[in-house]
Parts: C-alpha cells; sequence; structure tokens
C-alpha cells in the first residue's frame, strides 16, 4: 500500500529531516511510528500526503508514484489517506455533525448520502448522542473521535495519525488508539505516528523508530524501546 | 445543483462577513465604470454633433458658377487634384440636382423653405478633405491665388476655427478621460482583490481542512470567485443606473434645450453601451479575485 525508497527530505538551512527512509507498508497493516520530537514522524507524514516534496528517493501509494503526480491530482491522492493530527483540527463554528459532513461535501457527495453515513460514522467514534454539539463543548478525547470519524467519513484505504493522543487526557489516549484498530479491522492501513510509551507497549503492533531522520528499528509486535 | 447551492452560500457568508469592503469594492467598480458610460456619452455626443455640422474639419467646398463650361470644370478638378496637401480620393463633385436634394432632405420639416422655388438656385460644387487638417489655411490659399479660371469659383467655404478648437478640446477631454477611466478600473480591481484576500484569511483554516480532506483547487477557488465577480456585477449594475439617470434627467433634457448644437446620441448606442459595463464589472470582479487567488492561496 505504501512504499517509500531511499527518501530524504532536507529543509532549508541543510537540515536533515529524513536521511535514506526505505520502508514497505502492507494493505490492512497497523504501524506505530515512534521516536523522539524531530526525529521525522511528521515529515514522513507530510509527504505521503504530498504537503511537502521529498528531496530525493521515490514514494509509491497503491503503486502509484506520488513524486509525478500532477498538481491537479493531489486533492484525490488526499481523498484515498484519511488524516488526524494533534491539534484535531476541527471548524469551531460548525456542530460536530457539519464538521464531518464537511469532508463529504467537499468531495461533492450528495445531502442524502451525508445525511445516512454522518450519524452512523459518528456513532461508531462513539459519539452519536452529540451531533449537535460544537467543538468547544467537547472534550480533548471527545473532539479527536470527531477527527477521526472525519478521516475515516469517505472510507480511505490509508488513515493516517500524527499524535492522536497528544492533546488528549493520558486516560482517554487508550480508547483513540483502540478506536484506530476499529478502524484497521475494516481493512484501512492505518500508520500512528506516537511518542506515547505507554500505549505503544499495551497494543504491541508493529513499530518504526525513527531517529535523526533515520530508521533504527523495524520490528512486528514491537515496543516503544526508548528509556 | 446542489454544488451550486453550496458555492452562493458561502458566497453570500463571506460577503456578508466583511461588508464594509464589499461595499467600497462595489462603489468603486461603479464609479470607474460609471466614468466609463459618462465619457462614452459625451465622446458620441460631441461627435454627433460635428457630423451634423455643415462641414467636417479638414473639409473644403468650392462653389462654382453655373457658367462653368465642362473643360473649365476638368481643367479645375484636375489643379485641385494636382495640390499635394489635398487628399485626391476625396474630390468630389456634387451637382446642382444633388445640392437640392440635400437641401430637402435636411428641411424636410420646413416644406415652405423650397416648395415654392422654381429654379435651382443652389450651384454646383467640388468638396475636398485635406490630408491633414491643419493644412486647409494653405489650400484655400492656393485655390484663391493659382487655380485655372478663378473667375468661375464664386466662393471657398472651410470648416471654422472654432470647431476646430472644439474637437481638440474634446480629443483632450477623451484622453483624459480613458486614462481616469483606466486608473479607476486598475483601482477596483485592487480593491476587489483586497477584499478576496481578507476572505482567504478570515477563511484560512477551513481552506486547510478542505485541502486536507481532498477538496479540489476549482472546489476551494469558486465561492472566492463568485464572491469577486459578484462585486464586479453589483458594482456595474449601480453603474448602468446612474448613467441612465444621467442620461434620461440631464443628457436628454440638455439635447432638448440645446437644439442648435445639433447634439444627440447615436442610435444602438447604448444597446453596446450597457453590456460593455456589465461585461467591464465581470471582467473587473474576476481580475480581482484571480489575482487574490493566484497570490494569496495556494492550492
Amino acid at each position: 500500500m505504501i512504499r517509500m525508497r531511499r527518501v530524504t527530505k532536507i529543509y532549508k538551512g541543510n537540515v536533515y529531516a529524513l536521511e535514506d527512509v526505505t520502508l514497505d507498508v502492507e494493505k490492512g497493516e497497523f504501524v506505530f511510528l515512534v521516536g523522539p520530537s524531530g526525529s521525522g514522524k511528521t515529515t514522513l507524514i507530510k509527504l505521503l500526503i504530498k504537503e511537502e516534496e521529498p528531496t530525493s528517493g521515490q514514494i509509491y501509494i497503491a503503486d502509484t508514484n506520488i513524486n509525478q503526480l500532477r498538481k491537479w491530482k493531489v486533492p484525490y491522492l488526499r481523498r484515498k489517506i484519511g488524516c488526524v493530527f494533534q491539534d484535531f483540527k476541527l471548524l469551531p463554528h460548525k456542530t460536530v455533525f457539519q464538521n464531518v459532513a464537511y469532508a463529504m461535501e467537499v468531495t461533492g457527495k450528495s445531502r442524502r448520502l451525508i445525511e445516512q453515513q454522518v450519524p452512523e460514522v459518528l456513532k461508531l467514534v462513539g459519539l452519536g448522542h452529540k451531533l449537535d454539539a460544537f467543538p468547544d463543548e467537547l472534550s480533548g478525547g471527545e473532539q479527536q473521535r470527531v477527527a477521526i470519524a472525519r478521516a475515516f467519513i469517505n472510507r480511505p484505504p490509508i488513515l493516517l495519525a500524527d499524535e492522536p493522543t497528544g492533546n488528549v487526557d493520558p486516560s482517554l489516549g487508550e480508547g483513540i488508539v483502540r478506536l484506530l484498530e476499529k478502524i484497521n479491522s475494516t481493512g484501512t492501513t492505518v500508520i500512528v505516528a506516537t511518542h506515547d510509551k505507554n500505549i505503544v507497549n499495551a497494543f504491541r503492533k508493529r513499530v518504526i523508530a525513527l531517529e535523526n531522520g533515520r530508521i533504527i528499528r523495524d520490528q512486528d509486535r514491537g515496543v516503544y524501546g526508548y528509556e | 445543483m446542489n454544488k451550486i447551492k453550496y458555492f452562493a452560500g458561502e458566497t453570500w457568508a463571506s460577503l456578508r462577513k466583511n461588508l464594509i469592503l464589499a461595499v467600497a469594492a462595489i462603489a468603486v467598480v461603479s464609479v470607474s465604470l460609471g466614468l466609463l458610460g459618462l465619457v462614452v456619452m459625451g465622446w458620441n455626443m460631441f461627435s454627433n454633433m460635428i457630423k451634423n455640422t455643415e462641414r467636417k474639419v479638414g473639409e473644403i467646398d468650392i462653389y462654382l458658377s453655373d457658367l462653368t463650361t465642362q473643360e473649365e470644370l476638368q481643367a479645375i478638378e484636375a489643379f485641385l487634384a494636382s495640390i499635394p496637401e489635398v487628399d485626391a480620393k476625396t474630390i468630389y463633385f456634387k451637382s446642382k440636382d444633388e445640392a437640392l436634394q440635400e437641401f430637402k432632405e435636411r428641411f424636410k420639416d420646413q416644406p415652405e423653405l423650397w416648395e415654392y422655388i422654381d429654379e435651382n438656385p443652389l450651384p454646383n460644387s467640388y468638396q475636398l478633405m485635406t490630408k491633414d487638417p491643419k493644412d486647409v489655411g494653405v489650400v484655400v490659399g492656393k485655390i484663391n491665388n493659382e487655380a485655372p479660371y478663378r473667375e468661375r469659383i464664386e466662393d471657398i467655404k472651410s470648416a471654422s476655427a472654432a470647431i476646430e478648437k472644439l474637437e481638440n478640446i474634446f480629443d483632450k477631454f477623451r484622453q483624459i478621460g480613458t486614462v481616469a477611466v483606466i486608473a479607476l478600473a486598475l483601482v477596483a480591481v485592487l480593491l476587489v482583490s483586497v477584499t478576496i484576500q481578507v476572505a482567504i484569511f478570515a477563511r484560512r483554516r477551513e481552506i486547510g481542512i478542505m485541502k486536507l480532506v481532498g477538496a479540489t483547487n476549482w472546489f476551494i477557488r469558486w465561492p472566492f470567485v463568485l464572491e469577486g465577480v459578484f462585486e464586479g456585477l453589483t458594482g456595474s449594475l449601480l453603474a448602468i443606473l446612474v448613467v441612465m439617470a444621467i442620461k434620461v434627467w440631464i443628457l436628454d433634457r440638455l439635447i432638448e434645450s440645446l437644439q442648435f448644437l445639433r447634439l444627440s446620441f447615436s442610435s444602438g448606442l447604448f444597446a453596446v453601451l450597457v453590456p460593455c459595463i456589465l461585461v467591464g464589472g465581470v471582467v473587473i470582479g474576476a481580475l480581482g479575485s484571480a489575482y487574490a487567488l493566484g497570490r494569496f492561496l495556494e492550492v
């Protein structure tokens, strides 16, 4: 599903964010991308949704080389990849329902389909009873569930989560990842970038560890491993 | 259908949010296009006035005695064609009969002027244009002094210097008007673009999220383009109202009360001017939003 071949990303000022990264993630996998701040996790995610371009190396998503993707096709790439961020990125003046519906509206889905599917997915993330609430009326954990519902609403084959538990109460972080696991079980490939040691150790999934932009470990059923 | 409703809603919400700027942009669009309308109307009125006067600038009429023979006519015509300042193509022989026809046509509302004439009192004449209007004096002098059969030429008439001066003044008026219209149109484009920039800035979060969930570039752009075009179109509609009001309440009355000046509008002028103002508004709006989108919306 995702292939990176010798990918290097150098930011202005000769800052190596990623160096010679090669990795494969198969369809339906669940992967933790771990490493301390500044190790390149976020850069890797930005490269996958073409928010940044690699300095060298090739990236394939579903057998498409996205380096060569024409600009106007980028939105269609992004429809295949749901994204969840630490800061939720919800629109404050829209309700929970409207926030999720937004992802369907901008991709031109019909009103009927929206009214049918949005409550369904919100029920899946456990917010079926808060359709009309506004984001600031929700806890961090609940807001992140809304963001996950929005990322998942168009059934993308890939879901990327960048520090999804970062702004969530530690006791609720596990629930968030449990939800991502549930989404993974529907066949969606899930990559979670995190430096939350307890969560990584609790789930025992494939772990790819980054340090200073290099992959230092790639382990099935792995643990966090930094001290 | 769904999409059109969505775009219209987004555009309307955005316009309401920065109402003051939108109103300012609409006002400048309508001022610039209204001025365009005024300049065109003024110019049209004036050029019709010039056209309606007996002689155009640069035109010379040479009236001939009825005693002139065919050979003498040929000699005079050859002489006229040989004057370097004369545009030989324009030399035209107007017969007595033709002159009378024209006279009848011009005064068809006052038939008492010609109904009782037995004999045609109007002379044969040559009409010609100089290549350059300022050479009229030179040519008149040459005809006066050098023409063969000078005694057959009874009168030489050319456009008055006053008309020439007037034409120069109106030429200036048109030039200044054109420059002012262009300058104002540019200001209008910039102001529309500022409103769109503000709208983009106000919605930067939403735009980021739209990109994230895979909205196409045009899906993101359309509401902003519509906003600009709406401002341009509203401005041009206002301009048309103002222009028509000025026409009906001021210019038409002026034409009425100053009939001796023979001011008038060309028929069909407004059938061209009104659509031009509308198109101008749309173009200003579209350019303004295109500029803002190009500079401030990276998609």
